[in-house]
């Protein structure tokens, strides 16, 4: 998960990397994953969301689909 | 498990407080058990998806959003620095944290700085873009890359 600053130098990344171009996410949908996963991590209570919590944290943002699913076997 | 939940608290108020990863001996300090039952339980929490360790089981590579190694992705809030695993726990840590802050990371294309000034609402407008190279489902395939 890394910042580039157009999706112009993602492209090159993926092609010099000879990586798969995957999905983008904004500014503003990062701040709403950092919040919804991290908010609570220092609290005694905190833990990892799981797969249902997980797939409507992304769904919430706007981020649906396989590559968002934590049990897809779409890609294994 | 109890001694797990204290392990974990102990290792992210240590991060939280700090900004360094503390020494399983800190953490056994802490908890108030041997190194041994730390150790025991740093490999449940692995196994968790807590933490990640390097290979020697007793240091810690990542108690996410916190980096125990140097990145490219630098953060500073309440006067100290704290190094994150990727662009989302840059964020992930002045969240968990509650403060406003700054990170200083960069493009991975080009190597261009990038800056990005975060308040309690969120970020201030910055041309980039985040771009997520695994699927959720693999992510802990190979979580370093990931």
């Amino acid at each position: 998960m890394l910042f580039f600053r157009s999706e112009e130098q993602v492209n090159a990344w993926c092609a010099a990397k000879g990586l798969p171009r995957r999905p983008l996410v904004t500014l503003s949908q990062l701040w709403q994953l950092a919040q919804a996963w991290y908010a609570e991590r220092l609290s005694p209570a905190a833990r990892r969301p799981g797969p249902d919590e997980m797939r409507e944290i992304f769904a919430r943002v706007g981020l649906e689909g396989p590559f968002w699913d934590p049990k897809a076997d779409y890609f294994s | 498990m109890e001694l797990d939940n204290s392990v974990k608290l102990a290792i992210y108020t240590r991060v939280a407080d700090t900004g360094k990863m503390p020494a399983i001996g800190k953490v056994a300090e802490a908890v108030g058990v041997p190194v041994a039952e730390v150790k025991a339980s740093y490999a449940r929490l692995y196994q968790s998806r807590v933490l990640v360790l390097q290979p020697d089981g007793i240091s810690i590579r990542m108690a996410p959003p916190f980096s125990g190694v140097p990145t490219q992705h630098l953060v500073r809030a309440g006067g100290k620095e704290y190094f994150a695993n990727c662009a989302w726990d840059a964020l992930g840590i002045l969240a968990a944290l509650h403060r406003a802050g700054e990170v200083f990371s960069r493009c991975e294309q080009t190597l261009e700085p990038l800056h990005l000034r975060v308040n309690e609402n969120g970020p201030d407008p910055e041309p980039c873009v985040i771009h997520f190279a695994v699927p959720a489902a693999l992510w802990w395939r190979d979580i370093v890359f990931t």
